[in-house]
């Protein structure tokens, strides 16, 4: 049973936010590492390891593999090389450079992922809608996330509805596309029907708010989270600068 | 023009219409009617599918006209206000305000949640939400009402988990929450199973005797004629008052046309022990079934919501694998879905039934026949979209037929079908199992089983 962190949202993705943007500034592989390694950390105890681990890998492993081709095998740098195929060639500089920016995507990407596993979309959505932005952008942010998993059981049913009329029964790559074209146009249809159903009876029930909106839901806040996030914002600002500042007068 | 009214009419909602006409719609959609709802009373509109009855149901809500685009000429009173609406006038209506005191649960109660809160508490505060209430007086509204229509259970669910008995309960707790004086409900028992009927039932009875008034759209007045204050028949684009004599006239048109298995039957379905589980569950819905069905025959499955009805017809239908036990089918099989909206995808109702069949194919020629069994062949070229909802059931039924299939499953085939439709639909059953074919059918509407079943198979 995944365990839940009881903190306010917001909270949580600017802790997110200070850590990636001082991470890249740093640049510094074992910092990249440690930070990653804390994250695998709290996803242990949270509950969501392997959920975790198998969402950084199928993003980074391509990604990783992407870097290395253009860096660490067909780079032009003049640097000695360690191995040499015809035209390809590996060298330090290469490869350092493709982990550098591997090691940096990688912890966009594991705290990213994190911080999805460990955050209520549905305190999200509330603390948003409690917020002063535009009831809008709860909706749109909420409509992303919950009404996406509509459209893929929909997009199930279209899938099923076709098998049974012989139509998109095709395998393998030709046959994915032939169902993804298949699919493509009834689930557009259906969705914005939908859309257009859900609409006229949101207006009835009073969205979007024109003055004051409230919520039953409760986002537990605090004075000590507030001072957390107003230090984590400001981190997430001034703290790359004065990376960048140290890092530019040491090289002097 | 709006102007305050006189004590002297007690009725809560007015309609006086003169026309109600769509944008680009040629005719008049509605024409001269009259209709007062009073307080606490039952009013009851039925008419055959595609009569108007949602589009009644939506003028009455304030969802009709949209400003700008449909031209209503007559005038609504509500909440003692009466709003005239003419060619020269059509004043804009706040929706939210107009639904403080006429509330629309729709067809597909589903459309009325949001879809976007995480528990059913919070569905039913959605409009108190936006009305900006207190949380403490959210709360407590919540819980009254949760208390008043015996839903304290469902509170802490997701509301994309229930059933369709519980979105429609839900969806009526929610309607009820602003207190509105009049509810418009659009089939509010249409494909519930009996529990879920009953529970339905009773909440509309709980909210009737609350003094709410009710107005129900549906497709046959049967089932609520004996409680109702008010009977009328939408027809041809307006009402006319049911007569007492009309109301006894009603019941049961046409009797059992069952034709007898043929003693030299073969098998055509073969169900041995099987047990069927969606992919990535644990549990399984269907266990240790066993099954046989033969040709001229139509098996009724009846059970529960989630007893595996559906389930069962989808693995005949080849779209699920046993998990354990066999399962054979001699015949080609065809089966129409339960939500026919998932089963059209062309933009003409001839391409529609064309799709996916070769142009030089025997198949291809057998089209406009199909059609005109069905009763199809005038909308030919009309998008299915815009078909009332019993003509899309049988260009979805149309769409099975054209694969002649020799075993053909219907998920609760009467589902928005009206009368005529229901016809249809017994008279293609007639003609595979005349053919040597056989029919599985599941549904809830145990009249249409007795009918057309030879016998019926309980799932649990």
């Amino acid at each position: 049973m995944p365990r839940t962190i009881k903190l306010h949202p917001f909270t949580i993705l600017a802790i997110a936010v200070a850590v990636i943007t001082m991470t890249t500034a740093a640049s510094l592989w074992w910092l990249s590492c440690a930070v990653m390694a804390l994250c695998l950390l709290i996803a242990g105890w949270a509950g969501h390891l392997k959920k975790l681990a198998v969402l950084s890998g199928a993003m980074l492993l391509p990604t990783f593999l992407s870097l290395l081709l253009i860096h660490g095998l067909i780079s032009r740098d003049q640097s000695p090389a360690i191995a040499q195929w015809g035209p390809l060639r590996v060298t330090i500089h290469g490869l350092e450079v493709a982990l550098s920016l591997g090691l940096r995507t990688a912890v966009l990407v594991v705290v990213g992922l994190l911080c999805g596993l460990l955050i209520d979309k549905h305190q999200l959505v509330a603390a948003i809608d409690l917020s002063p932005v535009p009831p809008q952008l709860g909706y749109l942010l909420a409509a992303t996330l919950f009404l996406l998993p509509q459209m893929a059981e929909k997009q199930r049913q279209i899938g099923e509805a076709q098998t049974l009329r012989h139509m998109g029964t095709g395998t393998g790559l030709a046959g994915w596309f032939q169902r993804m074209r298949l699919r493509a146009v009834p689930l557009v249809l259906a969705s914005m029907q939908d859309a257009q159903d859900r609409a006229v009876h949101l207006s009835a029930r009073g969205f979007p708010a024109t003055g004051s909106r409230t919520r039953l839901r409760t986002v537990p806040d605090s004075s000590v989270q507030r001072g957390i996030r107003w230090a984590a914002l400001v981190c997430a600002v001034l703290g790359p600068m004065l990376i960048l500042a140290l890092a530019g007068f040491g090289s002097r | 023009m709006r102007r305050k009214l006189t004590h002297q009419s007690t009725a809560v909602l007015g309609l006086n219409l003169r026309s109600f006409a769509y944008l680009d719609g040629a005719d008049a959609t509605l024409r001269n009617m009259h209709l007062d709802v009073h307080p606490g009373s039952l009013t009851v509109i039925s008419g055959h599918s595609g009569s108007g009855k949602s589009t009644l149901g939506a003028i009455l809500a304030g969802l009709l006209p949209r400003h700008g685009m449909d031209q209503l000429v007559g005038t609504v009173k509500v909440d003692g206000t009466e709003i005239e609406f003419s060619p020269s006038s059509a004043p804009r209506v706040d929706v939210a305000q107009w639904a403080k005191h006429v509330g629309l649960l729709p067809q597909d109660a589903g459309h009325y949640l949001s879809g976007i809160r995480g528990t059913v508490a919070e569905e039913l505060a959605f409009s108190l939400e936006n009305a900006g209430v207190p949380r403490e007086q959210m709360h407590r509204q919540v819980t009254q009402l949760a208390q008043r229509l015996r839903l304290e259970h469902l509170l802490e669910r997701n509301p994309q988990q229930l059933s369709g008995g519980q979105e429609r309960l839900v969806a009526l707790a929610a309607l009820a929450i602003s207190e509105p004086e009049v509810l418009v409900l659009d089939e509010p028992l249409a494909g519930l199973d009996r529990q879920a009927t009953e529970l339905v039932s009773e909440m509309i009875n709980m909210l009737r005797a609350n003094g709410t008034a009710l107005v129900v759209l549906a497709d046959s007045m049967q089932r609520w004629a004996h409680e109702a204050d008010e009977l009328w028949e939408l027809d041809r684009g307006t009402l006319q008052r049911v007569s007492s004599e009309k109301q006894q006239r009603q019941p049961e048109s046409g009797a059992t046309q069952r034709q007898p298995i043929p003693a030299d039957s073969r098998v055509l379905l073969n169900v041995d022990s099987v047990q069927l589980a969606y992919p990535g569950s644990t549990e399984p819905v269907v266990q240790d079934l066993n099954l046989q069905v033969r040709s001229g025959e139509c098996l009724g499955l009846a059970g529960a919501n989630g007893s595996g009805k559906t389930t069962l017809l989808k693995a005949i239908a080849g779209l699920l694998e046993p998990s354990a036990g066999t399962l054979v089918t001699f015949g080609q099989t065809g089966m129409l879905l339960q939500n026919s909206s998932d089963q059209l995808f062309e933009r003409t109702v001839f391409r529609e039934v064309s799709f996916g069949i070769p142009k030089k194919s025997a198949a291809r020629k057998r089209i406009s026949e199909v059609l005109a069994q069905l009763g199809l062949e005038s909308f030919a070229q009309t998008h299915p979209y815009e078909l009332p909802a019993s003509a899309r059931r049988l260009v979805a039924l149309a769409t099975v037929m054209i694969h002649e299939p020799q075993i053909l499953l219907l998920d609760e085939p009467t589902e928005a079908l009206d009368e005529a439709g229901e016809s249809k639909l017994r008279e293609t059953i007639a003609a595979v199992l005349e053919r040597g074919g056989a029919v599985i059918l599941s549904t809830h509407d145990e009249r249409f089983m007795e009918r057309v079943a030879h016998r019926v198979h309980l799932m649990k």
